[in-house]
């Protein structure tokens, strides 16, 4: 469905993405990590033709450079900020989205609907919160049904709920066959969205493979930080003895587990079931920059 | 075509919203009521007929016609990219090009309509106490003053396309109203005239200011021998003819109309959103 092959783009001397490469079949989904500043909007932004670039992209066979505007009616896509005409209401926003693509006002009714927006329906875009705006650039971006779904960091600013529904979201479009491609430095969401990873660092890919080795052992992980109820000797020896797990240490009030993004759960389940209660917790991601140095190393022993 | 018709709608509907156009049209009605309605030495109302009230209306239009057209042609572009409504539109199955020419006709439908409500009330007025057979000059008057508007609005929106925020974008605009409109009398036909006072000259630097060119027709319709205009009024009506000269000025404003839209059409295709 997307296939994009050595994508470059230069700002004068500066190369902001350099040579990027990916390719999603349908009923896939493609994670383009980085941290700010990697390259991920600039190669989103290219894919979507926004922006012009070197190299090839093709969209079901359709140039975007050549023919942007009929590769763009394969593609439903949500930019990070997704900005509407603020006099316009929902209603008039979706029709008016509604008609750039052809689609009939009935669909843009029903996707407001499908949006949870219909009580917002008559309220000015300009009077949405940032993630009713994320609502409403998704249901514009489903529109015309497309192939190929492109959502420009949409976990940014989301809560823990939002971001749930978006995963069950991301998975529906999937299982209908949907290629999907999103930029995100949410590490763990990756490993249970993406089947593909494409880690950029200052333009450059350090990792293009399965998504799965972002939560492989080794990977650099969460640090949960766990107050127990005057437990934490307990509770040190018995995590130090679940497999898989980093390093677990006591500091002050706190006991600090390091562990893969997918482990977490595992933690809890297992203080849990000995008995002991956990007061309050934290949760700390593995930065972006972890991820990517550890990638580096993975493609450099694979070479 | 479907897309510029929504984006066209759009941009006209916007249009009739912004403040700048509806304070433009109430202005410029109540100043063309006003020249229509002034009273003649006995007393009548309506007495100026259409001629005399289409002379007191050149000034006004050459003065607020571009202004408006500038301005509105200089949000067009640059006001949607720094909303981020462009990027926006421009994810959608369009090209630049239809969004360009969308807000193109949008706009200049909504500045005719505000120059038509504008003449139309002046025009009604004086219609009551005047023979109808009088009416063609005003209304070739209100024809020139769309074009005019048709032209500036282009070089608005190729200064919207150039610039990168709207505030710079605006600048261009008022800076380059006051250079077409106000300067271009004292230093371009003057730097001419000191170089050479022959009418070819004044001719061709008329032709270099669509806002000349306007005030050229609105004269010669009214007063086809030119005499008010010296050299310059000589060499258009006796060396080249006044058909020859009436097509050339109007060819000049549609250069002025096309060239800038077409040159803005290329750059924004070429942009990055």
């Amino acid at each position: 469905m997307l296939e994009a092959t050595a994508v470059t783009r230069r700002y004068g001397k500066t190369t902001v993405l350099d040579g990027a490469t990916l390719a999603v079949e349908k009923g896939r989904v493609a994670a383009i990590i980085g941290a700010n500043g990697a390259g991920k909007s600039t190669f989103i932004k290219s894919i979507v033709g926004l922006i012009h670039f070197e190299g090839s992209i093709k969209i079901d066979g359709v140039d975007v450079a050549r023919h942007g505007k009929r590769a763009r009616r394969l593609v439903g896509y949500v930019p990070q900020d997704p900005a509407f005409h603020a006099d316009l209401s929902v209603k008039e926003t979706a029709l008016l989205y509604a008609n750039l693509k052809g689609v009939p006002a009935a669909r843009a009714r029903e996707m407001v609907e499908v949006a949870g927006l219909a009580d917002h329906a008559d309220k000015k875009t300009g009077a949405l919160s940032g993630g009713m705006r994320q609502r409403l650039a998704l249901a514009v971006a489903q529109l015309a049904d497309p192939p190929l779904l492109i959502l420009d960091e949409p976990a940014a600013g989301l809560d823990v709920s939002a971001r749930l529904d978006l995963r069950k979201l991301v998975d529906s479009q999937k299982s209908a066959g949907k290629a999907i491609v999103l930029s995100t430095h949410w590490l763990e969401d990756v490993p249970y969205v993406a089947d593909h990873a494409l880690v950029l660092d200052q333009g450059k890919t350090v990792y293009s493979g399965p998504a799965t080795q972002l939560a492989a052992p080794g990977a650099p992980g969460s640090k949960l930080y766990l107050r127990l109820n005057g437990h934490s000797p307990e509770a040190i020896t018995l995590l130090r003895e679940l497999p898989s797990m980093g390093a677990v240490a006591h500091t002050g009030d706190w006991v600090v587990v390091n562990c893969a993004a997918t482990q977490k759960a595992r933690v809890v389940e297992a203080l849990v079931g000995a008995g002991i209660s956990i007061l309050d917790f934290r949760v700390e991601e593995a930065p972006v920059d972890a991820a990517v140095l550890h990638l580096q190393s993975l493609q450099r022993g694979a070479r | 075509m479907n897309a510029i018709i929504t984006l066209g709608s759009k941009e006209l509907g916007d249009a009739f919203r912004s403040r700048w156009l509806i304070a433009f049209a109430a202005t410029f009605a109540a100043v063309a009521l006003m020249l229509a309605y002034v009273q003649d030495d006995a007393g009548t109302v309506g007495e100026q007929g259409f001629n005399r009230t289409t002379a007191g209306l050149i000034n006004l239009c050459l003065l607020l016609v571009p202004m408006l057209a500038l301005i509105l042609g200089a949000s067009a572009i640059a006001g949607e990219r720094e909303r981020g409504t462009l990027a926006s539109l421009l994810a959608q199955p369009v090209s630049a090009t239809e969004v360009l020419v969308a807000k193109y006709i949008g706009l200049n439908l909504a500045v005719w309509g505000a120059i038509a409500m504008g003449f139309g009330a002046a025009g009604a007025l004086v219609a009551l106490f005047q023979p109808i057979a009088d009416i063609g000059h005003y209304l070739l008057f209100v024809v020139l003053s769309a074009g005019l508007a048709s032209a500036m609005l282009s070089l608005g929106m190729l200064i919207s396309v150039l610039a990168d925020s709207r505030v710079k974008a605006l600048g261009g605009a008022v800076l380059l109203w006051f250079v077409l409109v106000l300067l271009y009398d004292i230093g371009a036909i003057g730097m001419a005239l000191a170089v050479s006072s022959s009418g070819r000259t004044l001719a061709l630097v008329a032709l270099g200011n669509p806002v000349e060119s306007i005030r050229l027709l609105a004269i010669m319709s009214m007063e086809p021998d030119l005499e008010i205009l010296g050299p310059l009024g000589a060499y258009l009506t006796e060396e080249i003819g006044t058909a020859t000269s009436v097509g050339m000025l109007i060819a000049g404003v549609a250069a002025w109309t096309v060239a800038p839209l077409a040159i803005a059409a290329r750059w924004f295709a070429h942009q990055d959103v």
